[in-house]
């Protein structure tokens, strides 16, 4: 016999208060002189024996009401032996394959996994005493068991120690490898115990099933008793977070992001206003609701803007289910720290609108900027060590002194971003000559579209016609907001040359906008690990009047933070359970140790080159780095998440398995197991009932 | 303000007042005696016989007949009443205002009044388990006090003795007549009743008057209770819900007996609950007085 709720058995101590009432009740009668005793006497004679009999039944029906009741809710099953089953067909060595996926740790009431390791308990003793056997606990990194043998002992020391992982188990596999194991035990009799939640995705019923090699060579089947983890519920109804995508949050200002996660329904009922969470940094920030069908997915964005720079760790999550290891997805978002630029002003006015780096001035220093500048004139400038800058703003400069345009191109090569914009300061060739190697495209000549000075020059101005607004760039200039882009007037603007099909350093530019006779007005390009982008107009009002523009404010901080890769969509969640893990860290931070959520160390291999790879990574959730100093690299700690595939518990049916093993094979099914569970608190509660009833009866008489 | 009822009998303070309270409540002269004796309301003519009062001779019809004729008269004011009461530990239970004796103290107090007020006898008898009063019946005004101050100072004590009792009446009482006996009859004795009905086989007119407590006949009790005997050492602890139905029954079976044995005896039967209007129970005795001499 088992109880669902053994320490509910301690209320069966209850039985014991009529005793007790019965040996230690004090209760002082009422002295009551009267007249008639005579009557009561001997009516109390008359009904002695039959109040003796009432008595001792009350007392008996107290009795089991009280023990009745602590027992029921301790939920006893009757479990049928099945070593009678199993005994008639002889010795037979015996692999036990105990499921420990994620999906074991479903928990109603009990967890699936507790169960399933009560089983194998249940199924070594089953075992008759001449029977060798051998365990297997299947998840992802299951291995071949050992030969069975007559070590039980170390056989429930397996069983008791064992633990459910966040990974996916393939049970087809783990069957093959136990049926491997068989073959070398000396019995003609072969068993596998397969005990698992019986959730579809673990079982390739595509593929053969597990046999055994006879002593002729020949293939042979073992005897498979299937024991339901689950007690043959009909479904395991589940939710869980099963993507997440992290953007910046176009119209949200640089550190705006967006969080995009996709729940699904792995169950048979509609799910309505399920409350969704995004935490940072252990604060709920943002909350929403959603609604899912059965069987279906929903998305839902949540929005939070970040006040600095920095890592943040951070998870979304929806309301916990039966399994709630899968209902959250944890991430890191890596912010750019403040962006610093050196802005070359080429030609500086005393008159301010007339400087060439008025509007671009006005741009960075407005608030939400993520960009801190610093504007020089190019013979201060270029005095300055670029290595303390982020980004270079080269605003209508002639060209640089060979030197100077060294120290640009190493810049560049080295991760920092270059915007160069036109004026008439700007020589194409000297451009071309020194700055070649990283211009998007070689500059070639000025083109005038119409002259300033003519009459209503707007007119015949040159404008944008195609803008990439698919663009990480262009993303906030959606609807009318592209107008200021598209509407914008241009007078002048640099002709580039043609695009180079060759493989070299200009194949790898890209066009970002042109104008309408075609000519580039938007040029990049990656070189090295920096990036450089080439405008081919003006920042003040000479050659156009974009600057004059709304569009012209969030485009130049845009170009600030794309040049520095803060736009870059983040794909946080990449590292898998299950999976290995690079990390790369740069010298004076080199790695020592990686910690899991729950603070095991990870598995760590390090190279000679500083890098590092973590794994094979075993829990959900944020994984910190730690450097030879003990301290913590937030910008390495990654978060870890789930095969969203183990989160579908759709079961197999007992059909399916009848049909994959064969009816003869399997004679200890699905069906055939789940009879040895007769549950009978129900009986008890109703005799507690009818005993109740009875007592009211009793004490009516 | 209803002066008759036991709450407010209760208040005052002897059984005289009791009994003229009860008194005024009840008509008088409801019954005539069976009995001839001296009076001037003419009942028959009777030929004279040795012995018969020369002065009762009718000299006008033996002027007409030739023959000695005795005139008869009938009268009131010859009956011998005697009241007996059960003065034992079980008439003194109360569980409303009024025991059980002090009940049959006012009963019978006002019913000595009846009988001296018609110039009738009245006698008192008291005795628990042996008589210990007896005040022979007379018709004298001076007497009546007497009684009534006896019945005043009644307490109960002793136990029922029946048998004893009417072994005693049986020596005190003459013949002819009426003894109302005031008992709550709890003796166990079987012969004990028929001891005291035999009384009426002696030309005695019998009436009993049957005093029970609401609480001995409901027997209203809940609570495990330690019932103590009110003229012996007996005690029972008992759960009273446990045994009240066949406590009901016993009583039943107890009142059935009592009610055939005295209805057998031609013995006159009222049961008295303590709480019940005394004028009304007088009014139903009297009322069934007078029906009987019809």
């Amino acid at each position: 016999m088992t109880f669902a709720n053994p320490w509910m058995l301690l209320g069966a101590f209850a039985a014991l208060i009529p005793v007790l009432v019965h040996l230690f009740d004090r209760r002082r009668p009422r002295p009551h002189p009267f007249g008639a005793i005579s009557f009561v006497l001997r009516s109390q004679r008359r009904t002695a024996s039959r109040l003796k009999l009432k008595r001792l039944l009350l007392y008996t029906l107290r009795t089991l009401i009280l023990l009745g009741l602590p027992i029921a809710l301790a939920r006893p099953q009757l479990v049928r032996d099945a070593q009678a089953a199993t005994a008639s067909r002889g010795a037979a060595a015996t692999a036990i394959v105990l499921d420990a996926s994620m999906s074991m740790q479903f928990a109603d009431r009990e967890r699936l996994f507790e169960r399933g390791r009560e089983q194998a308990r249940q199924a070594l003793a089953d075992l008759l005493p001449d029977e060798p056997a051998t365990l297997l606990l299947c998840n992802a990194e299951a291995q071949p068991p050992p030969v069975p043998d007559f070590n039980r002992g170390r056989l429930r020391a397996a069983i008791d120690g064992a633990k459910p992982s966040f990974g996916i188990s393939e049970m087809s596999r783990c069957m093959n490898f136990a049926a491997r194991a068989l073959e070398d035990s000396p019995l003609p009799g072969k068993r596998l115990v397969v005990i698992s939640d019986l959730a579809a995705h673990a079982f390739r019923l595509d593929l053969p099933p597990p046999t055994i090699q006879g002593p002729k060579g020949e293939r042979i089947r073992p005897e498979v008793i299937v024991r339901d983890a689950a007690n043959g519920a009909a479904s395991l109804p589940n939710r869980a977070v099963v993507d997440l995508k992290i953007d910046p949050s176009p119209g949200g200002g640089p550190r705006a992001f967006q969080f995009t996660f996709t729940v699904r329904n792995f169950s048979e009922q509609p799910v309505k206003d399920l409350e969704a969470a995004l935490k940072i940094s252990d604060q709920v920030v943002a909350k929403g609701f959603l609604d899912i069908p059965a069987h279906g997915a929903a998305k839902k964005t949540l929005i939070h803007t970040f006040s600095s720079g920095g890592a943040y760790p951070g998870e979304v999550s929806i309301s916990p289910d039966y399994l709630p290891a899968d209902d959250r997805r944890a991430f890191v978002v890596h912010l750019p720290r403040q962006l610093q630029a050196l802005v070359v002003n080429g030609e500086p006015s005393p008159i301010r609108y007339r400087d060439e780096a008025f509007f671009v001035d006005a741009a960075l220093t407005a608030a939400g900027s993520p960009v801190q500048e610093l504007i020089r004139d190019p013979e201060s400038a270029f005095r300055e060590p670029f290595d303390r800058y982020d980004l270079l703003f080269f605003l209508n400069v002639s060209a640089p002194p060979p030197d100077v345009a060294r120290r640009v191109i190493e810049f560049v090569q080295r991760g920092g971003g270059l915007l160069i914009s036109m004026g008439d300061r700007v020589e194409p060739e000297a451009y071309n000559k020194l700055l070649g190697a990283i211009l998007p495209r070689g500059l070639r000549m000025v083109k005038t579209a119409v002259p300033t000075e003519a009459s209503e020059p707007e007119a015949s101005a040159a404008k944008i016609k195609e803008v990439a607004f698919d663009h990480v760039l262009f993303l906030p200039f959606s609807g009318k907001a592209r107008e200021g882009l598209t509407s914008a007037r241009f007078f002048k603007y640099m002709l580039l040359e043609p695009a180079q099909t060759s493989v070299g350093s200009a194949a790898s530019s890209e066009v970002l906008a042109t104008f309408d006779d075609g000519a580039p007005a938007l040029a990049f390009a990656r070189r090295g690990q920096g990036r450089v982008l080439l405008y081919t107009s003006t920042v003040d009002r000479d050659w156009t009047d974009l600057p004059l523009r709304t569009s012209f404010l969030p485009l130049i901080q845009r170009f600030g933070s794309f040049l520095s890769g803060s736009l870059e969509e983040r794909d946080e969640a990449k590292a898998r359970v299950g999976a290995m893990v690079p990390l790369t860290a740069s010298a004076p931070q080199a790695i020592s140790l990686v910690r899991s959520p729950s603070g095991a160390p990870v598995p760590l291999q390090k190279r000679d080159d500083g890098t590092a790879v973590v794994g094979p990574i075993a829990e959900p959730g944020l994984h910190q780095v730690f450097n030879t100093s003990g301290e913590p690299i937030p910008e390495l700690s990654f978060a870890a998440g789930l095969e969203a595939s183990e989160s579908d518990l759709t079961r197999l049916k007992p059909e399916e398995l009848s049909a994959y093993f064969g009816e003869e094979t399997m004679r200890a099914s699905v069906a055939d197991a789940q009879p040895q569970h007769v549950p009978f608190w129900t009986w008890l509660i109703v005799g507690a009932a009818i005993a109740f009833f009875l007592e009211g009866v009793l004490l009516r008489k | 303000m209803d002066l008759l009822n036991a709450e407010t009998l209760v208040r005052l303070s002897s059984v005289k007042l009791r009994a003229r309270a009860v008194v005024d409540g009840v008509l008088t002269g409801l019954h005539k005696s069976p009995h001839q004796g001296q009076s001037v309301e003419f009942a028959e003519h009777k030929e004279y016989a040795p012995g018969d009062e020369i002065r009762h001779l009718d000299w006008k019809a033996y002027g007409k007949f030739d023959k000695y004729y005795v005139k008869r008269f009938e009268h009131e004011t010859n009956l011998r009443g005697l009241i007996v009461i059960d003065s034992s530990g079980s008439m003194g239970y109360r569980s409303i205002a009024m025991s059980k004796l002090e009940v049959a103290c006012t009963l019978a107090g006002a019913l000595a009044y009846l009988l001296v007020r018609q110039q009738d006898a009245a006698g008192l008898v008291v005795s628990h388990g042996e008589v210990v009063t007896d005040l022979p019946s007379r018709a004298t005004a001076g007497h009546l006090p007497v009684v009534l101050d006896a019945l005043d100072r009644l307490t109960p004590g002793g136990y029922t003795d029946l048998v004893r009792t009417a072994d005693q009446l049986a020596e005190i009482a003459s013949r002819r007549s009426l003894i109302m006996i005031f008992s709550d009859l709890f003796d166990d004795r079987a012969e004990a009743l028929k001891r005291l009905l035999q009384l009426r086989a002696r030309k005695n007119d019998v009436a009993v008057f049957h005093l029970l407590d609401p609480a001995e006949l409901t027997f209203p009790f809940d609570d495990l209770t330690l019932f103590l005997s009110m003229e012996d050492e007996r005690k029972l602890e008992v759960n009273p819900r446990e045994i009240k139905r066949s406590y009901l029954t016993e009583l039943q079976a107890f009142l059935s007996q009592v009610r055939g044995s005295c209805a057998e005896a031609d013995v006159d039967y009222e049961l008295v609950r303590t709480d019940e209007r005394l004028d009304s129970v007088l009014l139903r005795f009297l009322a069934r007085r007078q029906g009987r001499q019809r």
